[in-house]
């Protein structure tokens, strides 16, 4: 089936037909521009919580909206109505030309008919599925918390499922269409012993119905949220100042959406504004490090079919073997830079326009062996689980944010830590990345990045690796 | 057209038709814009006209919420209609219920002046100028600093929202929000790119900091950064800039939350009216500055809000309990919500306490990090500048500050007489003895 049918057919319910897209792409080239594109989105999304026992507690959420973009040049004018009334969208659409200065322009003569790959089939549908068969889930992981360790003494369990439907068309006649589900459970556990009390959580996260919710993956998210928990009873700070950091392979690719991801993010490059501005074709790291950003990955979160410019998302790889290939392109960006859209222009929902963000990042595998690497290490640290990370663009510097991980004293793991931030600076971090394990995690946490007020799913990913030296944010005794 | 008040009313009517015991409903509408300036042009004109419905569900001793922008009554009553269908399935919550209407009166009779009439008289063509001239502003003063970029931004909106509980609150506040930034981005000899911005926010146009402060602000900022070094690890009196106060004071008061203290994730547990920082500080929650950001008459859950200390001279006075957590408690709420804070301030500026300090820190800004507020571990990136002789000297970055925010707090030996006007938190630039750095 073919999108702009696919599309028509889905949000013909709310009133949006051939003649409304035609009218309102009219009014947006009233003044002329490069483009101009509606981006129709209906979203709803459903949450159950567990708290002291008790399934007591939902919530729905319904989103439903049209944005209209004008793009000249660099410049852009955006708009969005709630009301997708003919009226309503086409004012929207007159706002958002304010930004062109020219004569009008004719609409497109002919929607494209195009598919789209298949990356997150949906088996169980959420709309299909009652309260009734997902409260069970959450009372099991309350049983399965408590039973897990004696001294577990709160249990918070949230379940979110969300289906959204998006539907592009622009004024080159180009259309998408895509569903997007993303299902999510995340398990907060809270432990006492002796007076004394820690706490720790853990979620998952992906692009698929119902389904995704196994028996593994809740046995999975609880294990993980109590033994967390349980391990910070023994853990202490990290020592502070720079050091040798192994990053265990999973979660740590946060240093890679960190130090160099948002870096290579095509907008900061094309105003200047990024410290990899004009290192590309450049070598930024060792042979051995190759980075890809990917949006092909099936059920990742991080996965998409299209991005929010009706691109195909891809895999693409923007360092090979130590060279800085490509930036993450949207439209405005690819077109400054004479190339083609990388597939990565992406929105939190249709009230914001769509810059160059990442997807799945991860490095790829090396060549060696992952006990190898710590044991290269004399004293250091191993940095296991990770829960948030910033960088600033420009100057390079970037932080990550350790749960928990281990003190490394001559070749071993020894002391356990915890709540340690790390922060270094994104080029010099790669150049001292000089140890690529061979093996490789694509973790699949509710990973969700910030950039500009917006907020989008993604994945990271990330092969057990060796910083030989980085500032550990920890305190010396 | 019917009042935002009137539709929710009719919203909680309709719940209440479909089968809830008693709602809470709120109806808001908001309208934007944004224009955003970068190097000369135009970069991005963005408007936002936003509305939107939610409602709270008491149905048989159950609690369930939603909330839409789909407002067509057909639509609204589909969803409703699940939402109660939803509710009768959940497991019932016995503290789950409106609160004591007792506590919705004694609403304070303040004309808060949070709407500024103008803003509906605000024009594109003003806004892109006012952004064209902070970008030359910037420039004008900023000679030989080498610029690689400018972006500058005006924003303004006004809102407007209704809410209704069915045992008897009702209220409807209206206000506005403009706003300046501006952000430049300078090439440092080793080819790094740092960033220098500053920002103005009030509820009222003629309110708003001058545009050369701003301009001001981002360019020594951004001049202050260039030749950053790596500062030597050890512990450090620091002097923390007002803006960058707000996330040490978030991790210190976070845990004092009904739903932290109940889930037994508070390091403040039974502190209340024990010493927990430094004599210093004293911080008074304030609902009724006139024209404040954080001014509000009635709280999340309308309860008439008073003026009261949070902390004093170190004291825990109050914790900040809503009503859902104060009944499984099994104490009285004391309002989950925080507004206006005023401070008791010191003597000087930050440069007077800078020169006090002689040796250690400036801190101008932090970067991610997290902290934990079970334990109090805390640990942040930041960067700033070298005191020594009691003055500002070589930048510092990639420098990390860790500890327990308690202690941090306790190390609190001296605050400012410059609270930030652009932050409902208001903080002063503050001084801690003592804290941990790591550098190389």
């Amino acid at each position: 089936m073919d999108m702009t049918a696919e599309g028509l057919a889905y949000f013909g319910r709310f009133g949006v037909d051939e003649a409304l897209l035609r009218a309102a792409l009219a009014q947006a080239l009233s003044r002329g521009g490069d483009f101009a594109e509606l981006y129709f989105e209906h979203r709803v999304a459903h949450e159950v919580g567990l708290e002291d026992g008790a399934v007591n507690r939902a919530f729905l959420h319904v989103s439903l909206g049209v944005g209209v973009r004008v793009v000249q040049g660099d410049q852009t004018g955006y708009a969005y109505t709630e009301e997708l009334t003919r009226e309503r969208v086409c004012e929207a659409a007159g706002t958002a030309a304010i930004v062109a200065s020219g004569a009008p322009l004719p609409g497109p003569r002919a929607f494209e008919v195009r598919g789209r790959p298949d990356r997150y089939p949906v088996a169980v549908d959420f709309e299909s599925v009652g309260i009734e068969r997902k409260m069970p889930i959450l009372s099991e992981i309350n049983h399965l918390a408590f039973a897990q360790d004696a001294s577990v003494c709160k249990v918070t369990v949230g379940y979110a499922d969300s289906d959204g439907a998006m539907f592009l068309v622009d004024s080159d006649g180009r259309t998408a269409f895509d569903r997007q589900p993303m299902a999510r459970l995340s398990v907060g556990c809270v432990a006492e012993r002796n007076g004394r009390r820690e706490s720790n959580h853990h979620n998952l996260a992906g692009r698929e119905g119902f389904e995704f919710f196994t028996p593994e993956r809740i046995h999975k998210v609880t294990h993980e949220a109590v033994a967390r928990t349980i391990f910070c009873f023994d853990a202490g700070p990290a020592p502070a100042g720079e050091m040798p950091v192994v990053l265990a392979a999973g979660s740590a690719g946060i240093l890679l959406h960190e130090a160099i991801g948002h870096g290579m993010e095509a907008d900061f490059n094309r105003k200047g504004v990024s410290v990899y501005s004009d290192k590309l074709g450049k070598r930024i790291a060792g042979d051995e490090i190759t980075i890809v950003d990917d949006g092909t990955q099936p059920h990742a979160r991080g996965a998409i079919n299209v991005d929010d410019e009706g691109v195909e998302g891809q895999r693409t790889v923007l360092v090979q073997s130590g060279i800085l290939e490509t930036y993450m392109h949207d439209r405005i960006s690819a077109k400054h830079y004479g190339v083609a859209p990388t597939g990565n222009g992406r929105r939190q929902s249709f009230r914001d326009p769509p810059l160059p963000r990442m997807r799945s990042t991860y490095m790829m595998p090396g060549s060696v062996p992952p006990e190898d690497i710590v044991k290269s290490v004399k004293h250091g640290v191993y940095a296991e689980t990770f829960t948030n990370g910033q960088v600033m663009i420009g100057a390079g510097d970037f932080t990550f944010y350790i749960k928990t991980g281990y003190l490394i004293e001559d070749g071993k793991l020894t002391r356990p830590i915890k709540d340690t931030n790390i922060i270094g600076n994104g080029p010099q971090c790669l150049e001292r990345t000089d140890l690529v394990g061979n093996d490789f995690k694509l973790d699949e946490g509710g990973w969700t990045c910030g950039k500009d007020g917006q907020s989008v799913p993604v994945s990271i990913g990330m092969p057990t690796v060796r910083v030989s030296a980085i500032t550990v944010g920890g305190v010396n005794s | 057209m019917s009042t935002l008040l009137d539709q929710a009313n009719e919203a909680a009517k309709l719940a209440q038709s479909l089968g809830a015991d008693e709602a809470r409903v709120g109806v808001s509408r908001s309208r934007g814009v944004e224009v955003e300036w970068r190097d000369g042009r135009l970069e991005r004109v963005q408007e936002r006209t936003r509305r939107g419905l939610s409602v709270e569900l008491f149905v048989d001793g159950r609690y369930a919420a939603m909330s839409t922008n789909d407002l067509r009554p057909e639509a609204v009553r589909g969803f409703l209609t699940e939402a109660v269908a939803m509710t009768r399935l959940l497991e019932p919550d016995p503290h789950r219920c409106l609160p004591d209407p007792a506590m919705y009166a004694g609403r304070a009779e303040v004309d808060l002046d949070l709407s500024d009439p103008t803003q509906a008289s605000v024009t594109s063509e003003s806004r892109r100028a006012a952004a064209e001239q902070l970008e030359t502003l910037l420039r004008a003063g900023a000679g030989d600093l080498p610029i690689v970029s400018v972006t500058s931004s005006v924003d303004d909106d006004s809102g407007e929202s209704a809410r209704v509980h069915t045992n008897g609150f009702e209220g409807v506040r209206t206000g506005t929000h403009f706003s300046r930034s501006v952000q430049v981005t300078v090439l440092d000899k080793d080819g790094r790119r740092p960033m220098g911005w500053a920002y103005t926010v009030r509820r009222h146009q003629a309110e708003l900091q001058v545009l050369e402060t701003i301009a001001r602000e981002a360019r020594e900022m951004a001049l202050r950064q260039l030749g950053s070094g790596k500062l030597a690890t050890g512990k450090y009196t620091l002097v923390v800039d007002r803006q960058s106060v707000p996330r040490l004071l978030g991790a210190f008061l976070g845990p004092l939350s009904g739903s932290a203290l109940q889930q037994k994730r508070s390091l403040w547990d039974g502190k209340l009216g024990e010493q927990i920082a430094s004599d210093k500080l004293t911080i008074v929650d304030d609902p009724f500055r006139v024209r404040g950001l954080g001014s509000a008459l009635w709280d999340g859950d309308g309860f008439a809000t008073k003026k009261r200390p949070i902390i004093e001279r170190g004291v825990l006075c109050t914790y900040l309990i809503d009503d859902y957590y104060a009944r499984k408690m099994g104490v009285a709420p004391t309002g989950g919500s925080t507004h206006n804070f005023d401070w008791v301030l010191g003597e000087k500026d930050a440069a007077g306490l800078v020169a006090d300090v002689g040796e250690g820190v400036y801190i101008d800004r932090f970067l991610g990090g997290n902290s934990n507020g079970t334990t109090g571990e805390i640990s942040l990136g930041c960067a700033g500048r070298v005191i020594r002789g009691g003055v500002l000297c070589e930048p510092v970055a990639e420098i990390n500050l860790a500890g327990n925010f308690g202690e941090i707090w306790r190390a609190l030996v001296g605050v400012g007489n410059d609270p930030d006007s652009n932050s409902s938190a208001g903080c002063p630039t503050c001084v801690f003895e003592g804290i941990q750095l790591s550098g190389t």
